[in-house]
């Protein structure tokens, strides 16, 4: 009795020894101590990059790529992935505007059609995918094509008029508060709400197990039961629906619809992705990593401004420190399968 | 007596003009091994994923202990107590062991919530802990490892001991020693007894025919969707199997060489 207590005991500190070592080798891990280097070397190099003006700045804009990528996570985690969530960013915004500036719909109701709109295009791809086998990247970039020009199409190619009435349905999406000197949206807690619950998904549910599963393992997940395609299929509808969800509240945080918004997002956010750690073969997911990502291709994008860098040049510094991380990551998977 | 488990009559199934399976049929009984040969192309793999629920059959019928059974996913194959092991592809290499264990039988808290409840996590590590230590590789393994740190006769290891605790009736293993070195082969195959000894029934479906002597009651050899002999182990000879398999008579050709 007394010796396998014993016994039990020491398993119990190896597992904990285990747990410690690989948090330090994991890939989120070492995005948050670049984060945090980051953080520590624009903070020097420019007084104001801490000041609460500028994080306020960082912090309004976060949420809106920040809540593509979560869906995005989950979606790569199961192995595959959306190019069309920029497009979609500017088409639901654009078509919710149409309807109530021009053809007098309630704002309500016109919300709702965007949902719908932003549902469709989801299990559009989602369907594609799976049912007829095309590999995602082929789908999902003729429908960034499809959704961007009907965006221009149908407004001709001119931003929406400035939507300034104040409702309940601005203040859910874009209201704005101040916490002392900082002013902070409510898109901010969307991002966290939806972070929170996407973490639960994938850690904890069982929804999770079978993402992880089937981007790891397709065959060995539907040999199990796992409904590999339904799952596919409604990951597509959250992330054309989350697309939606930031466009709306970019568009009324802005005041304005305009039909190129969200241009080249879909790189951006599986970029924030996958320096977070996820692998863009499936599998491997990780929301805190993503949320690392994102809060560090923010940062990047401002610090690098107020350090002075010239515009021309911020995405000769974003795609070097992006191909670091990646680099890193590759390390460290190499030492961790070595060891 | 030993009861019958599984029984096949005429299945059939064709892709396209293709007929990959014409009339096959079988008998499978408890605690058997039987070994299914046959070259590439002869209906094995075929034959198996039927059974196993991949894709439906077009004719015949499927009895599991007597009773007739109509097997359309793979959900209801595993619900029959008919489990699966395919070669390399049964587990998820990002998965702990644990959770590979129970994949798509997850024990969950608060069922009601469907594919969002959460996983008993403490349950899932303590049954597969509980179940490396009763298949006696708990030494080695740790339930929260990742499989993709595991070489490849654990994999195989894990695989079947998730197909026993499962109290499965029939365990289909599709060639469990592909990309093995010898001493895994060796723990496979010893799994294999293993198994007949409590009591499953094992098709082994395999290219090595000295592992079918080795293991196997009773050799079954398809040939061009068809099973053209069955035998038992005792009353034969790897020549003959192997004559059987490619068609062409062997000891005869051996003789005129001679």
């Amino acid at each position: 009795m007394v010796q396998q207590a014993g016994a039990v005991t020491a398993e119990d500190g190896a597992g904990r020894a285990n747990a410690k070592s690989s948090l330090m080798r994991s890939p989120q891990f070492s995005s948050f101590v670049i984060l945090v280097v980051l953080l520590v070397v624009f903070a020097v190099a420019d007084g104001n990059f801490l000041s609460p003006l500028n994080i306020s700045n960082m912090m309004a804009f976060l949420p809106e790529l920040g809540i593509i990528a979560l869906g995005m996570t989950l979606l790569l985690t199961a192995g595959e992935f959306d190019l069309s969530v920029g497009a979609v960013f500017a088409l639901a915004p654009v078509v919710v505007m149409l309807l109530v500036q021009n053809a007098g719909v309630d704002i309500g109701v016109a919300l709702l059609a965007g949902l719908l709109l932003c549902i469709a295009i989801g299990a559009i791809n989602g369907v594609i995918v799976t049912k007829i086998g095309i590999s995602s990247f082929l789908v999902t970039l003729s429908m960034l094509l499809i959704v961007r020009g009907a965006a221009l199409y149908i407004t001709q190619g001119f931003p929406l008029k400035s939507w300034d009435q104040p409702g309940f349905f601005v203040t859910l999406l874009a209201g704005s508060f101040n916490i002392g000197a900082f002013r902070f949206y409510t898109s901010l807690w969307w991002f966290i709400g939806l972070s929170l619950l996407a973490v639960y998904v994938l850690r904890y549910a069982k929804l999770g197990n079978w993402i992880s599963a089937i981007g790891s393992n397709r065959n060995a997940a539907v040999a199990r039961g796992v409904p590999a395609d339904a799952v596919k299929i409604w990951l597509f509808i959250l992330t054309s629906v989350l697309a939606g969800l930031a466009g709306m509240i970019s568009a009324f945080r802005i005041s304005a619809a305009s039909p190129v918004a969200g241009t080249g997002y879909e790189l951006e956010v599986i970029a924030m992705v996958v320096v977070g750690g996820t692998a863009l073969t499936g599998g491997r997911g990780t929301i805190l990593g993503t949320i690392v990502g994102a809060l560090m291709l923010r940062a990047i994008r401002n610090g690098i401004v107020l350090v002075g860098v010239p515009g021309l040049a911020y995405n000769i510094f974003v795609g070097v420190i992006i191909l670091a991380m990646l680099i890193l990551h590759a390390l460290l998977q190499k030492n961790a399968a070595r060891s | 007596m030993m009861q019958e488990v599984l029984r096949l009559q005429n299945l059939q199934k064709s892709f396209g003009s293709v007929r990959a399976l014409k009339n096959a049929s079988l008998t499978l009984k408890e605690g058997e091994v039987v070994a299914l040969l046959g070259d590439n192309g002869a209906g094995k793999s075929t034959l198996i994923k039927a059974i196993s629920g991949v894709f439906p059959i077009d004719r015949g019928d499927i009895y599991v202990r007597g009773e007739k059974v109509s097997i359309r996913s793979t959900r209801e194959a595993m619900d029959l107590g008919i489990e699966t092991i395919h070669q390399d592809t049964s587990l998820a290499p990002d998965l702990s062991i644990a959770r590979n264990l129970f994949l798509g039988r997850e024990p969950v808290n608060l069922k009601w919530l469907g594919v969002f409840a959460p996983l008993d996590l403490a349950k899932l590590r303590d049954a597969a802990s509980a179940l490396l230590k009763r298949v006696g590789i708990s030494k080695k393994l740790d339930a929260d490892a990742l499989v993709s740190t595991l070489s490849g006769g654990e994999r195989q290891s894990i695989a079947i001991s998730r197909a026993m605790q499962f109290a499965a009736k029939v365990i289909i293993l599709d060639e469990p020693t592909n990309n093995l070195g010898v001493e895994e082969t060796h723990g496979v195959l010893r799994f294999v007894k293993e198994m007949r000894e409590a009591g499953h029934s094992v098709l082994l479906i395999t290219h090595n025919i000295h592992h079918v002597f080795e293991v196997a009651d009773r050799i079954i050899v398809m040939r061009r969707g068809e099973i053209v002999a069955e035998q038992t182990v005792a009353d034969t000879d790897l020549l003959t199997v192997e004559s059987l398999i490619t068609g062409a008579d062997l000891s005869a050709l051996m003789k005129r060489a001679q």
